[in-house]
């Protein structure tokens, strides 16, 4: 079972090499560029050393991590297209976020002895949510930003890894009061700084896992007309968000002025074709955000439907990935946090590539792995560790079980 | 843990549909509107592609040259003015001077938007433009250069033909027009010759509006043909009084007779009957209020009045003075509908697109839009139609040896010293099926104004059939 994956991660990553290693080199011919000649060879060495090297330390799913590396690094391919500055950016972001993850991947392995820090955590993750609220700058409606010691982030996507693990730890023990005021603290902070978009995510992640864990349809239920009583409360409330919906609702009638931002996505979309209009010939900087909010237009732009199709079947593949993890998984805590953080990951996708497709009213969450920033990268990668720590004690856990169900802990 | 392994699967089912939803409308939105989108005049990129292809040559309906392209890169045109004039709305101009218009809107055959990768890796190798698709359209130039001659000169207004058996156009013209030649200045122009009349333009049509109004009375009111209606040549409702042209008393008549006379009164009393429900009801089954999507060229929406639930309001709806918006080409398919025995064919403007080894891209399919009336309602409102021909008010739209079924209108809008004279109408011959529309703006009344430019059209018809 075991070598047959290996084999199949193997696989994966000799094409995710090659692939990185002629896209570099493409960028690098088009303007002779050295950075991206260097580039060429350290993108695909590190995905390398990421899905192959790694391993040898700290057991885990490959495929996921092979997966999750290829979008990492297509992410910073097609930063560096838009703006070498922001592609070179991205890479140290890259890089911490791989510390992130090996973090999050040995506090889950060892959670035994870092359990005393839930607390602390949960504390840490109100305090850092309330942040904005005191010292946050307005961006796009919302007030999320906070700047401190010159480095600006967003709290929200930091806490996002705090509430999954809070959440899953509460519940694991049956606490769901505690962890419903928790989630609702942090859903109250998120509403004050009208950050929707991950108030939404939050919303819906707290709501599935609630309902795995009690298996209660009444509240599953109840949970589903508060969303619809919160987003008609929204609505009323918020001229920012009725502007998002009737550009949902028709985007050609103002194409020049409000909803330019999805017309020109769109339209980008359109200009792809097929097989998209190839690497550094296409024109994506017309979207604005575009390396944030519409990161997914712009490879789609230039590298066409059939791959952009691709790039939805690997979130899925993740997805799915994740949750076989938590299938696996021994202990209620473990299936939980797995679920948790998969749930979070496919999510967040839906709602920025629906936005992007106008599927649904764009709002202005991060695509997971691939958009540009500092404290979304971390956090999405910070989000596998966690995710990578259960299926790391999937296969290594058996003792560690037994001296749990000693120890009284819960395990089904 | 097993509770929650069952509820696993069900989270991991929902939350998969959901990644897939995101393919599945992706790709059916980008099938259903990519043409539309990419030939929008918003595409930036459409500039990058015009650098990289020859666009294609466009025809008239017998293969006359209206459009081609030389070394240079520029466009060149049919050689008479005229022809340039009458035909620069429906052609429009690839800078988009024309919103929209077949060098925008069709720009997707015109520039091989569907070439395959094969034929785009080759130009990109051998450093050869590619060419793009030639048109051969609907449009007649004979027809667009009579009608660009013998418009009212100094008028605004527009002029639709279209056969009504395919939905095929044969002139679709607007005025003021300009010569695609010489079209510097023309975007500052502030009688904005650049504007469609025929599909951007929408106003109250005036009485041409009754016949929809008449479908109304013989959909919902069952004995409306046997009954006598009273004209007093006044009609009070609320704080307001209808009248006639000129104040006219049409006596005793019938719903036929009240047609073809152009009866305010009756009109006004029939939508009062009505309602505004099953008015309304009729109008948009004649396309109102619908988003139009058509293939072969934009159209703005028209629109039944949304203020009509006080009765003076709908009292002017039904002899069409009220705020309807309606444009001349929705107002043609009116007519070509009733011409029709009912079935509204979607306008269409291309007819074949080849690529330059002559292969087929695109070929016209006729297109049912609606349905809006039965064969039997059609052929009341068509026989009324030919009476207002024969002896009512569109007289002037006669033509001899030819079965001319028409309706004037005369719009009184805002504060215009005249009104907009409207006229709409068909041949009612097997050989001959063609309805148009004609507006001339501001000019008095349609059966003096108009009515006269349809009997030329009709007469060119009949003489180049």
């Amino acid at each position: 079972m075991r070598t047959r994956v290996q084999g199949d991660s193997r696989r994966l990553t000799l094409p995710g090499m090659l692939f990185f290693f002629l896209g570099f080199l493409l960028l690098g011919l088009q303007t002779p560029d050295y950075r991206a000649f260097m580039l060429a060879v350290l993108v695909p060495l590190a995905f390398y050393l990421v899905t192959a090297a790694l391993l040898r330390l700290l057991s885990a799913d490959r495929v996921l991590l092979c997966l999750v590396n290829f979008l990492c690094a297509l992410g910073i391919l097609a930063l560096y297209r838009l703006n070498p500055a922001r592609g070179l950016g991205q890479t140290f972001n890259y890089a911490v976020g791989l510390l992130g993850m090996v973090g999050c991947m040995l506090l889950v392995r060892f959670w035994q002895r870092f359990r005393w820090t839930l607390p602390l955590i949960a504390l840490a993750a109100l305090v850092l949510m309330a942040l904005p609220l005191m010292f946050g700058t307005v961006k796009n409606g919302a007030k999320a930003w906070v700047s401190l010691l010159g480095v600006s982030f967003q709290p929200s996507e930091i806490v996002k890894v705090a509430m999954v693990l809070v959440m899953a730890f509460l519940l694991s023990r049956r606490m769901v009061l505690l962890a419903l005021a928790f989630a609702g603290v942090c859903l109250g902070l998120l509403f004050l700084q009208r950050d929707l978009g991950t108030a939404l995510l939050y919303y819906a992640i707290s709501l599935v896992l609630v309902y795995v864990s009690t298996g209660s349809l009444t509240f599953l239920a109840l949970g589903t007309l508060g969303a619809g009583a919160g987003a008609v409360l929204g609505y009323q409330m918020n001229t920012y968000v009725q502007n998002r919906v009737s550009i949902w609702q028709n985007p050609w009638q103002d194409p020049y002025g409000i909803a330019w931002q999805v017309v020109q996505s769109l339209v980008a979309m359109v200009n792809a074709g097929p097989w998209g209009t190839g690497l550094g010939l296409g024109n994506a900087r017309t979207i604005p955000e575009v390396e944030t909010d519409f990161i997914f237009a712009a490879v789609f732009h230039e590298f066409g439907l059939v791959f952009g199709i691709l790039v939805i079947l690997i979130y899925l593949l993740i997805f799915l990935r994740g949750v076989g993890v938590a299938r696996r998984a021994r202990t209620r805590f473990h299936t939980l946090l797995a679920l948790g953080c998969s749930c979070f990951i496919a999510l967040q996708t839906f709602v920025i590539i629906g936005g992007n497709i106008n599927l649904i009213p764009l709002t202005g969450v991060t695509l997971p792995f691939m958009s540009y920033g500092g404290t979304s990268l971390v956090s999405s990668l910070c989000i596998m560790g966690l995710l990578q720590g259960v299926a790391n004690a999937n296969e290594h856990g058996l003792e560690e079980d037994q001296l749990m169900a000693l120890m009284g802990e819960e395990d089904g | 843990m097993k509770l929650i392994k069952g509820k696993l699967r069900l989270v991991a089912l929902a939350l998969s549909l959901m990644l897939v939803t995101l393919i599945v409308y992706g790709a059916y939105s980008l099938g259903l509107s990519g043409n539309r989108w990419f030939s929008s005049s918003i595409n930036t990129s459409l500039r990058k592609v015009r650098a990289d292809v020859i666009p294609g040559r466009i025809y008239d309906r017998n293969g006359i040259q209206l459009a081609g392209s030389n070394t240079a890169g520029d466009r060149l045109y049919h050689q008479d003015e005229l022809t340039r004039r009458g035909l620069v709305h429906a052609l429009g101009m690839k800078d988009g001077t024309v919103k929209n218009g077949v060098e925008v809107f069709l720009s997707y055959l015109l520039y091989a938007y569907d070439a395959s990768y094969l034929s785009r890796l080759t130009a990109a190798f051998t450093g050869q433009m590619r060419q793009g698709y030639d048109l051969r359209l609907s449009l007649s130039s004979g027809l667009s250069r009579l009608v660009a001659e013998q418009f009212p000169a100094g008028k605004a207004g527009a002029v639709v033909v279209m056969n009504y058996r395919t939905g095929e156009l044969l002139t679709l013209a607007s005025f003021p027009n300009f010569d695609p030649l010489r079209a510097q200045g023309v975007l500052g122009d502030p009688q904005k010759p650049y504007i469609n009349n025929a599909t951007q333009w929408r106003s109250a049509p005036g009485s041409t509006f009754k016949v929809i109004t008449m479908a109304a009375a013989l959909q919902h009111i069952p004995d409306v043909r046997s009954r006598t209606f009273t004209c007093e040549g006044e009609l009070p409702v609320g704080d307001i009084v209808i009248t006639d042209a000129l104040n006219a008393r049409h006596g005793q008549i019938s719903l036929e007779r009240a047609l073809s006379i152009s009866c305010n009164i009756t009109f006004a009393q029939l939508a009062l009957e009505l309602t505004d429900e099953q008015l309304r009801q009729t109008a948009r089954a004649f396309g109102l209020d619908d988003h139009v999507l058509f293939s072969d060229l934009v159209v703005e929406d028209s629109s039944y009045p949304t203020s009509n639930r006080v009765p003076k309001e709908l009292a002017w709806t039904g002899p069409g003075q009220s705020a309807l918006h309606i444009t001349p080409l929705q107002m043609c398919m009116a007519a070509a509908a009733i011409a029709n025995d009912g079935v509204m064919m979607e306008p269409k403007l291309l007819l074949q697109a080849v690529d330059s080894r002559k292969v087929g891209k695109s070929q016209m399919v006729p297109t049912v839009y609606r349905t809006p009336l039965n064969r039997s309602e059609a052929k009341i409102i068509a026989q009324a139609m030919r009476q207002a021909v024969a002896g009512g008010t569109a007289t002037r739209a006669r033509v001899a040896g030819l079965q001319v079924a028409g309706k004037t209108g005369s719009a009184q809008v805002d504060r215009q010293e005249l009104t907009n004279a409207w006229f709409i109408g068909f041949l009612d011959e097997p050989t001959l099926p063609y309805a148009l529309c004609v507006v001339v703006m501001d000019a008095g009344e349609g059966s003096r104004h108009a009515a006269p430019l349809a009997g030329k059209i009709f007469q060119y018809i009949k003489d180049n059939q």
